[in-house]
Parts: structure tokens; sequence; C-alpha cells
């Protein structure tokens, strides 16, 4: 087929340049999906590895559409063979021996996107998350994909705003057990759970710092909703915004230099940047959307994502941490960054007002996918760094 | 292909592909595999698998699962602290009221019997994705001053609550910030700051379940809740 050796070596190039060009795709605000068929994979393999490319940033096509192909075997330990269809060569052939027949697939689907982008794959990764029955809720944290939940509160009152403590296997959220929204954290490891922040008035929305040694958090104690950050326990609370009017739903830059935090301070909802240092509320540009909340910024330092309200609907949107023109990329809320700095887990309604339910957006392709639900209406997920 | 008891270690070596690959193809395709291996930063050497936990094929190996990545605890939801930890009363601000014009402290408050009744007629409700006390709740505000400076022993609660149209986040601090307004203008009738104490429950809490402006106007509320004195002599 290939007959000039020339052509053998561009093609062979075209592979490394396409990784490449997969690299780029994080910092272009669309990309195309790339197209891969899968063969010879059967039931739960299957499924999480269709799911798994396809949040990466993949399309499953037929074969004579398909830039790459994945064959291998499922059933006992798993099997892949990663080509370029293009000129026939072969990105890795592994198998996967140990562990759940879940586990295999999620490993394999992170080698396909590492050795087609470069990237490193988040299909290991985690959520916690909020999930409401009746008037109760309780904190839960599962598999990336939804998979293998596990409730982590069981107080049958409200909770709220769960977050990762960044590399530690413990998280930071509010509860009303004490019947005031306090900051609790809980160790995954232990079980152990420890009151933090407890003053009187509301201690909510907490933020642990990308290196872990400061929480940020919203407190009321001195006469308004105000931005706060305290060290690691959320002890020593400093306060860095002083408006009369409220602020929510703080997050940090990834340097831990920078907060971007929501105030009415205007009469409406709006993103602010603030030093964690202390000083001015400096207005972030949404151009193209308003009424802006739950903003997270992404671990490259590069995006702020956030959620706008229009009326009845909610929207995510994405806009340069700088500032400049928000994208409005799908209806939904409170959006939570992956690793990658790519995919985000979110929450939509089912209907209108309806219970939520938590989804995954790979952004530069617009894939959407629901991930395995709660029953309840689940939402303010927050993804594992 | 050998029987399938084997095929672990052969899919080490070989692909599966039944077709037998031509010298020179299979030597282009393990230079491009070296080539994208070393591109990929992996070490050189390193296995084509990837063990993972529970093999006990390679002993020693670390597991590529989860790496780096919290492992998700059994199922044990807590219902109180938790074994061994520190509990409350190392949290952050239980016996710190935050000076003049603070709230009363979290201590003061918890020994208190909350009365969810006696200002049930009172309840304010503020318009859309405001916070401001509109004029017809400040007779409602004025009841409550009256009953608590007739009864100085007594504290209140004020609880803030939204309307679903906001976000989670948004809307507990909205609601806080409402809770506040009418704590303010307790104080300016003339209420100590240290009888007032504020909460807020956002969305999560609404009188009405519907979906239209007329649940939507009795969610947007505050409520008083009366804050007793444990009866004296009797259990704390």
């Amino acid at each position: 087929m290939l007959r000039h050796p020339i052509i053998a070596l561009l093609l062979a190039l075209g592979v490394s340049l396409s990784a490449s060009a997969a690299e780029v795709v994080v910092s272009d605000v669309t990309s195309r999906a790339v197209p891969i068929n899968l063969n010879g994979f059967a039931g739960e393999a299957k499924t999480i590895l269709e799911f798994d490319l396809y949040v990466a940033g993949f399309d499953l096509v037929a074969p004579a559409q398909a830039q790459y192909s994945l064959n291998g075997k499922s059933g006992g330990a798993l099997e892949g063979v990663l080509s370029d269809v293009n000129n026939k060569a072969t990105l890795f052939n592994r198998s996967y021996p140990g562990g759940s027949a879940r586990a295999q697939a999620h490993a394999l689907a992170d080698d396909v996107v590492q050795a087609i982008t470069g990237r490193k794959g988040v299909s290991r990764t985690k959520l916690v998350f909020k999930v409401q029955k009746d008037r109760v809720s309780e904190v839960y944290a599962s598999d990336f994909d939804g998979a293998n939940p596990v409730q982590l509160t069981a107080d049958g009152n409200i909770v709220a705003a769960p977050a990762w403590r960044p590399g530690r296997k413990s998280i930071v959220y509010t509860s009303y057990r004490a019947g005031n929204a306090d900051i609790y954290s809980q160790d995954l490891t232990t079980g152990n759970r420890k009151a933090l922040v407890r003053f009187s008035g509301s201690n909510i929305s907490p933020a642990p710092s990308p290196d872990g040694s400061k929480l940020a958090m919203i407190l009321s104690k001195a006469g308004s909703p105000d931005l706060w950050v305290g060290d690691a326990e959320g002890a020593n609370p400093r306060r860095l915004t002083t408006t009369a009017a409220d602020e929510s739903s703080p997050c940090w830059s990834p340097d831990g230099a920078t907060l971007c935090v929501v105030s009415r301070e205007s009469g409406f909802p709006q993103l602010y940047t603030v030093a964690a240092s202390g000083g001015a509320m400096r207005r972030l540009t949404t151009a193209g959307v308003r009424n802006t909340t739950e903003p997270d910024w992404s671990p490259d330092g590069k995006w702020i994502a956030f959620t706008r309200s229009r009326g009845d609907y909610f929207d995510i949107c994405i806009v340069p941490a700088t500032g400049g023109d928000a994208k409005v990329i799908t209806e939904g809320e409170d959006p939570s960054w992956a690793p990658n700095s790519r995919t985000l887990v979110f929450a939509r309604r089912t209907s209108k007002f309806g219970p939520r339910k938590l989804s995954l957006l790979d952004w530069p392709t617009g894939h959407v996918k629901d991930i395995a639900q709660v029953a309840g209406s689940s939402s303010q997920p927050s993804w594992s760094h | 292909m050998p029987g399938p008891a084997s095929h672990f270690q052969t899919s080490r070596t070989e692909p599966f592909s039944k077709t037998p690959m031509k010298p020179f193809s299979k030597l282009g395709s393990l230079a491009l595999v070296l080539i994208l291996s070393l591109a990929a930063g992996c070490k050189k050497g390193q296995k084509n698998y990837t063990p993972l936990p529970g093999y006990s094929g390679t002993p020693g190996a670390s597991s590529g699962l989860g790496k780096g990545q919290p492992i998700l605890p059994p199922a044990r939801p807590l219902t109180g602290d938790g074994a061994g930890s520190a509990g409350a009363d190392g949290a952050s601000g239980v016996n710190n009221p935050d000076g003049p014009g603070g709230q009363p402290s979290r201590e003061e408050i918890e020994g208190m019997i909350a009365n969810r009744e006696q200002f049930k007629a009172n309840t304010v409700y503020f318009d859309y994705d405001k916070s401001a006390v509109k004029a017809e709740g400040k007779a409602n505000i004025q009841a409550v001053a009256s009953y608590l400076k007739a009864h100085s022993d007594n504290k209140v609660a004020i609880e803030g609550h939204c309307d679903e149209r906001g976000t989670e986040e948004y809307n507990r601090a909205l609601g806080e910030r409402r809770a506040l307004s009418a704590r303010d203008a307790l104080i300016a009738s003339g209420i100590g700051a240290d009888r007032v104490v504020t909460r807020s429950f956002g969305e999560d809490k609404p009188a009405e379940l519907g979906h239209d402006e007329a649940a939507w106007g009795k969610n947007r509320r505050g409520e008083f809740i009366l804050l007793t004195p444990p009866p004296a002599g009797g259990l704390r």
C-alpha cells in the first residue's frame, strides 16, 4: 500500500504531528473530536471504554472513518492494541492483569488518551458531590463516571458545597447538622470528621487552596457575607472583601496568588478577582453574558468556568482567566474542572426546575455525557486533584 | 496461538492480530512505537502491561490504578463526629463572638429553646434577587422588635431563604444577606446586636414547592424564630 518510503515517513511524522495538534486543543476554543474505532471489546469493558473515550474528546466511529483503531479483548485480563489506521503503526500493545474489569478498562482508556494526545487521562479520578432526597441532603463520592458511589454523611440534615483538599484523601463541606451552616473536614481514610469553622452566622462555600495551606470561605460574622481566608483548618480567618453585598463561591488560581469570587455589589451577581494577600476587588470581564456565579479556575491557570443565569435557565460558560469574551458551552450549573484542564463535571436539570443530575463535558469538542446517577437530585460536584 | 490460559504472557510480546506482519512493517512499527514511547516519556525497557491492584504477577510493582488519586473509603457514612475527632471544640468561632455589633455566640444560642410559632405571622418577604427589607415587611419587624423589648431575656434567630431561580451557593449567600438585612432593621429598632443571630438555607428549604411566582414569592423570605432561656431548674 505505501510503496514510497518517503510517504510512509511523512505519515509516520503525521502521527506525532497529530499528537501535538491534539495538545494545542487545550488552548483552542473548539476542536474536532479524534475519530477512533473500537473492535473486539464486549460488556462492561466496551461500555466503559466508549464512555471514557467519548468524554476525552474522541468520536467512536466505523473502521472506514477512524484515524485510530483500538483492538482488544475483554474477559480475564483486558488487552488492547492501539494503532494508527493510516500507516498501520502500532502505538501500543498492552494487557491489564489484576484489578476489576472496570479498573482495567479505565486504565486502558487512560493509556489511549496518553498515547494519542500526550495528555494524562482522567478516567481514574474521583468526584465528590451533594445528593438531595426530599428535604435531606448528604455528601457522596464516586468514580469520575459515577460508578462506585459511596455515601459519606448520614446526618439526615442539609449539606452543601463539598470540595476535595488537593492531594489529600480528605474533603471539606458545609453541614447544618448543628443547626447552623458550619464548615467541616472529613478524612476519607479514617472517617474522622472535624468541625473547622462555626462562627455565628453563615460559614459556607469552603475552598481549599491548591497547595492545601489555606481555606477560602464565605463568613457573615462581620455583618455581611464576605470572602475570608484562613489557614488549612480554617483558623485565623482574614477578611478579604468588605462590601455590604453578599459574596459567594470562591475559587483559587492554581498558583494560589489570586481568588475569583462572586459579588452582588453592583446589584446582580458578577465575577471578581482579588489577591490572596488582600487588596481591591477587580471585576472579571465576561463579555456577552451576565448574572455570573460559581467560578472554577482551570488547573493550568488559563480559564475560568462558571454558571450564568438567564431567567429560569443556567448555562456553563468559559472565559479566559484574564477576562474577555465568555463562551456559552452548554446548559447546566456549577462546573468543576478535571486535572486535565479540559473535562468538566457539572449539574443539569432533568426538566425545568426538576431534579439535577451530573454530567461530564469535554469542552473543546462539546461532548456531554451523563454519569451514573445516585437516586435523588445530585449537584455541586467537585473533581479530585 | 496457545490456549486461553496463557494469553497473559503471549499478549505482552505479540499483537493478537492473527495476520502475520511482514518483517519490514513490523520493524517499522516497532521503531514508531519506540519513538512514541520516548515522546510520551516512557522509561526504556518498561514492560508492556499495566498491573492493577490485586494482580500478583509482579511482586512489588506499584499499581497504575489511582496513583496519586484518592481511593474511596468503604461505605460508612458519618452520623457523628467520627472516632478520634477533635469534634466541635477545636473549631474556629465557637466561643468567639465578633466583638461589638457581633452576633451572640454559638454557645449562648445552642443552650436556648427555639419557638418557631411565636413569630410565624411576622415572616418578611423579598423581591427577586434582592435583599432589602420591603416597606410592607417593616411592620412585621416592628412586631418582633416590640416582643423582644418586652422579653429582655429572649433572643431571636432569623432564617433567610431564596427561591430556586439562583445557583445554590449564590442563594446561600443571598439568603444570609436577607437575614442580615432583617437583623439590621431589628437593631435599628433598638434591639441589641447580641440578641439576633442569622442563618441561611438558600434554596434548600422552600416554604412552597411550586415552580411559579406564587410559590417563589413565598420562598424568598426571612423567618423569625424566638429563642428563650431554658426553664429555671429544668434539665439543660
